[in-house]
């Protein structure tokens, strides 16, 4: 174990005589408007314990935080309760006011009467405020029984592992680098670049994704920061925030291990692959995925348009292949499921190709079949409009029924019920069929299990919340770029890469990580060694077994362990607690609660 | 159904280049006003043009009762002037229903029938100037022939149409014989009350359309029943044939003349877009005005025996000759007659769908 804690000298107010301080926050009426706040005030101000209470229009607004900045220098408040909004809106904010004041942060409650009370209980003004009134109770309860605590502070690697070379993996190596960091490459292929290397004309630039990619790579090759092993296989990644270690075989056979504070997924994905028959496919070589169809057009002569030695007059595309799956309707992948979402980037990419093509082959027809047009980036509807000008025919389905292709030696006639032409079914001739095909998430299964990575039902990488922190896995240390976590574009996957970059460049801004202390602790003395509740804990390392002054007794390593309480939930001797948040805690707060 | 996408773009030939840009949303269906159940347009026209539907577009009645508001052209969020696209039905259903192909021919180049038009002007002119006889005689001839003539053409159009729209989609030879529906015909074929229909009604131009309208069925009047002869006759000014030639010559001269500023300054969606076809029509249904009334004028003001009066005359009767021989044949000129039409044989549709329709059964 090679972190170290450090006791930061925060001042020690919990040996002191307490002295809690109560602040009812008006919210500008959020609060005030339904409950009586001088009421709540007047009777926590009488409550054991309590020194001042008071009440104020906005707790959080300068002169509200001075108000309990004064009270704790000239009253000697050194424990406080805020009752206001919810505590992931403000509880920093007071914490910081006790911090700044030389009490500790960590003695400070905050109450939530806004969405638990105000906000719920509008017409019922005196429930609202004896409900108010019981949980401010319960919050001086339970401060009187807070310790003081320190953040835990863990050692750093300053390194960034970046997992993938493709385009999110070299954007986000450099931007790691940008930022003063150590960046290493490790790429499974034995090439930078990725599905960049695939890709024809990248939208909506129109530059050759093969030139992006080179672009990346100088750059990637130029900064004497970023390390780049390709062709390895990765096969052992362990460790912890600030301390990962990621293991991998060499082409040569030669073993190699790379230690790093933070780990930016890049992983990618693979272009969905239509089963054998799924509207002919594998079966009539003249039925081919967009992917595919993008190469035949890169490689085909100006004039005329050809496979296998037959020109193409007429092609048909069929949208949504492998995405947007119904129960029902679709068979089921390999592994049970159906891909149900939507692969987003395969409209505008279906119609990037189309007007390309009906600018270097304009007689061709060209037959769009979707169930939906999801053209949804910027300016992306422009290459919808200009197939449409450029008569490219749009024909629209349910998604119960599924275009039908039958094959001859003619060609391919396509079946459509069109929703657009008041359900009649048209037939369409075409030499050529494209399904457009979306993504599925790269394996990365060995990684996934031994980090136990959270995915998502469609087996993408799941971020913690999508909107407030987009790039981050609940695994602390581990950053999501580009489509490994969803299907994206090129310019959405830099973006995110960049994104992730930055994430790990704030969490190793300092050479030590500071992290929360709400962890597990183990009362030794109490400690039977049971063993009960190592089973317990979800996250590899952060609860086993071990000895203490020749008594075997349960330990926590506190930088992986995330304060779940599930140990606490099955000591028989309440033994475990979760710093911050003690059992003790809990009783008096449910009896303050309970009290008539 | 096979799709033929080659359709769509036979009808572009003729006009409304935008109509592949509409992608079905139908706010244009929703805002026609006269949209109803059993006349459902543009969306469902445009619709069986992307995907080549032959049958239905050439049996279909809506592009007549258009009266081309804009409001759907306005109202389009993807600009394909679905309005437009209704006069591009038109002159496409009249080059399919005219039996001799010359609509097809004119429509598609452009000025050629404006320049034939110019040239046969000039030659029918030089014809009738070098006319040595009895001119005043000539012309009474002339004008006698016209309604033979457009009968002959106009029952071309007709027996073409009801082919179409009739006898291939229902099955058969069908009529309506309620008294209602034909008395409602005739109203719509000489008020045109649909106008009213469109909402924020143009009255500018219903007013321009109906004394056109009005002013040509006189003149039309007038010269084929040969009410008429300038060179023999000395009218006073207030006669009835006189009030009739004012009436006529000056509705037809105002009427004429709203049209062409309009086309000109382009100031609503219905004259945005002009077909060289349509700025023919206009001028030369001006020019006859214009000749007819300079004609009665110079016969009121100095006698029969006027050297003017014998050129205008002659010019008169060349316009006119032209506008019966080229124009009226192959342009929309026959939307007089198409119009009260469409509104019978919807009428037709819908008895021969409730089984009331009166059928004429052939052999079996």
């Amino acid at each position: 174990m090679d972190e170290k804690t450090r006791d930061e000298a925060a001042k020690d107010n919990f040996r002191q005589e307490p002295k809690v301080g109560v602040y009812v926050c008006h919210c500008g009426g959020n609060i005030s408007d339904i409950i009586d706040v001088k009421a709540v005030a007047a009777a926590l101000a009488r409550y054991p314990g309590v020194a001042v209470a008071r009440e104020y229009a906005f707790m959080c607004s300068s002169n509200g935080q001075d108000l309990i900045a004064e009270d704790i220098k000239n009253l000697g408040v050194n424990r406080t309760v805020v009752a206001a909004c919810s505590p992931s809106l403000h509880e920093l904010t007071f914490r910081n006011v006790l911090q700044r004041a030389g009490v500790n942060p960590y003695l400070h409650e905050h109450i939530n009467i806004r969405e638990q009370a105000s906000w719920v209980h509008k017409f019922d003004k005196a429930g609202a405020t004896a409900k108010a009134i019981k949980l401010a109770q319960a919050g001086v309860e339970k401060v009187l029984r807070k310790d003081a605590l320190n953040a835990i502070r863990v050692a750093a690697e300053q390194r960034v592992a970046v997992i993938g070379g493709g385009a999110a993996g070299m954007r986000a190596a450099l931007s790691a680098a940008g930022k003063g960091l150590e960046a290493v490459i490790i790429e499974k292929g034995p090439a930078l670049g990725g599905k960049l290397l695939e890709l024809g004309r990248l939208y909506p630039s129109g530059e050759e994704g093969a030139a992006v990619a080179g672009k990346l790579e100088a750059l990637v090759r130029a900064d004497s920061r970023i390390t780049v092993h390709t062709a390895v296989d990765i096969d052992f990644v362990s460790g912890f925030v600030g301390n990962f270690k990621i293991n991998f075989k060499k082409a040569d056979g030669r073993s190699e291990q790379v230690k790093a504070g933070a780990i930016v997924m890049a992983t990618g994905y693979e272009h969905y692959k239509p089963a054998k028959g799924e509207f002919g496919y594998g079966e009539d070589a003249n039925v081919v995925t967009l992917p595919e169809f993008i190469a035949l057009m890169k490689n085909s002569p100006a004039g005329r348009l050809a496979l296998a030695g037959k020109e193409i007059k007429s092609l048909a595309l069929i949208h949504c292949v492998g995405s947007r799956q119904v129960e029902g309707v679709h068979k089921p992948q390999a592994d049970g499921k159906i891909n149900d979402y939507c692969s987003r980037v395969c409209c505008t990419a279906a119609l990037h190709t189309v007007n390309q093509l009906k600018d270097k082959y304009p007689g061709v027809r060209v037959y769009d079949i979707y169930r939906d047009i999801r053209t949804y980036g910027m300016q992306h509807e422009e290459y919808y409009d200009k197939a449409s000008k450029d008569g490219v025919l749009f024909m629209r389905h349910n998604e119960a029924d599924q275009p039908v292709v039958a094959s001859d030696r003619t060609g391919h006639t396509v079946k459509v019920k069109d929703v657009l032409t008041w359900g009649e079914e048209l037939e369409v001739k075409a030499d050529l069929v494209v399904l457009v095909t979306g993504m599925m998430p790269a394996d990365i299964s060995l990684i996934k299990s031994q980090l136990k990575l959270p995915s998502s039902a469609d087996r993408f990488l799941q971020e913690v919340h999508l909107k407030l922190r987009p790039v981050e896995l609940a695994n602390s240390g581990i950053f999501v770029a580009g489509t490994a976590q969803y299907p994206m574009d090129v310019t959405e996957a830099m973006a995110a890469a960049g994104t992730a970059a930055a994430k790990a460049a704030i969490l190793l801004a300092e050479p030590d990580i500071p992290l929360e202390p709400f962890v597990a602790v183990v009362d030794e003395h109490k400690c039977t060694g049971c063993g009960l509740c190592p089973p317990e804990c979800s996250y590899d390392g952060a609860l086993m077994m071990g000895e203490h002054n020749g008594k075997k007794v349960a330990v926590v390593n506190p930088a992986l362990c995330k304060g779940c309480g599930a140990c606490v939930a099955v000591c028989p001797v309440r033994a475990i607690n979760v710093a911050g948040w003690t059992l003790d805690q809990f009783d008096a707060m449910v009896d303050a609660i309970a009290k008539e | 159904m096979k799709v033929n996408p080659e359709l769509i773009d036979e009808i572009k030939k003729y006009g409304a280049f935008d109509i592949s840009a509409c992608f079905n949303c139908g706010n244009c269906t929703a805002v026609c006003p006269l949209s109803k159940e059993d006349a459902s347009f543009p969306r469902k026209l445009i619709r069986a043009g992307h995907v080549g539907m032959e049958e239905k577009i050439n049996s279909a009645i809506e592009p007549w009762h258009c009266y081309y508001c804009g409001e759907c052209s306005s109202t389009c969020p993807r600009e394909a002037q679905p309005g437009e696209y209704m006069m591009t039905l038109r002159r496409y259903l009249i080059a399919k229903y005219d039996i001799t192909g010359l609509s097809k021919i004119f429509y598609k180049n452009g000025w050629l029938q404006t320049w034939l038009a110019l040239g046969m002007l000039a030659a029918f002119y030089w014809l009738y100037a070098s006319y040595t006889g009895d001119f005043g005689a000539l012309a009474g001839k002339i004008e006698l022939a016209f309604p033979v003539y457009v009968t002959i053409a106009l029952g071309g159009y007709i027996v073409n149409m009801y082919r179409h729209v009739i006898v291939k989609p229902l099955g058969g030879i069908k009529a309506s014989l309620k008294p209602a529906h034909i008395y409602e015909t005739l109203v719509h074929g000489f008020t045109q009350k649909n106008f009213n229909g469109c909402e924020e009604t143009d009255w500018t131009r219903w007013i321009a359309h109906l004394l056109v309208m009005s002013g040509y069925v006189l003149t039309l009047l007038i010269s084929n029943l040969h009410l008429l002869s300038p060179l023999d006759d000395h009218y006073g000014a207030f006669g009835p044939v006189s009030l009739l030639v004012w009436y006529a010559g000056l509705a037809i001269l105002v009427g004429g003349g709203i049209m062409s500023l309009r086309r000109m300054f382009k100031s609503a969606e219905s004259s945005k877009f002009s077909h060289p076809s349509d700025w023919l029509f206009v001028v030369t249904m001006f020019l006859i005005g214009a000749s007819l009334l300079f004609t009665h004028y110079l016969n009121v003001a100095y006698g029969p025996g006027d050297p003017l009066l014998a050129k205008v005359y002659r010019f008169n009767i060349a316009i006119e000759t032209v506008w019966i021989l080229l124009i009226v044949p192959f342009t929309k000129w026959i939307h007089i007659f198409f119009r009260p039409l469409a509104v019978y044989f919807q009428h037709v549709k819908k008895e021969a769908e409730a089984g009331t329709a009166f059928t004429l059964s052939l052999g079996k």
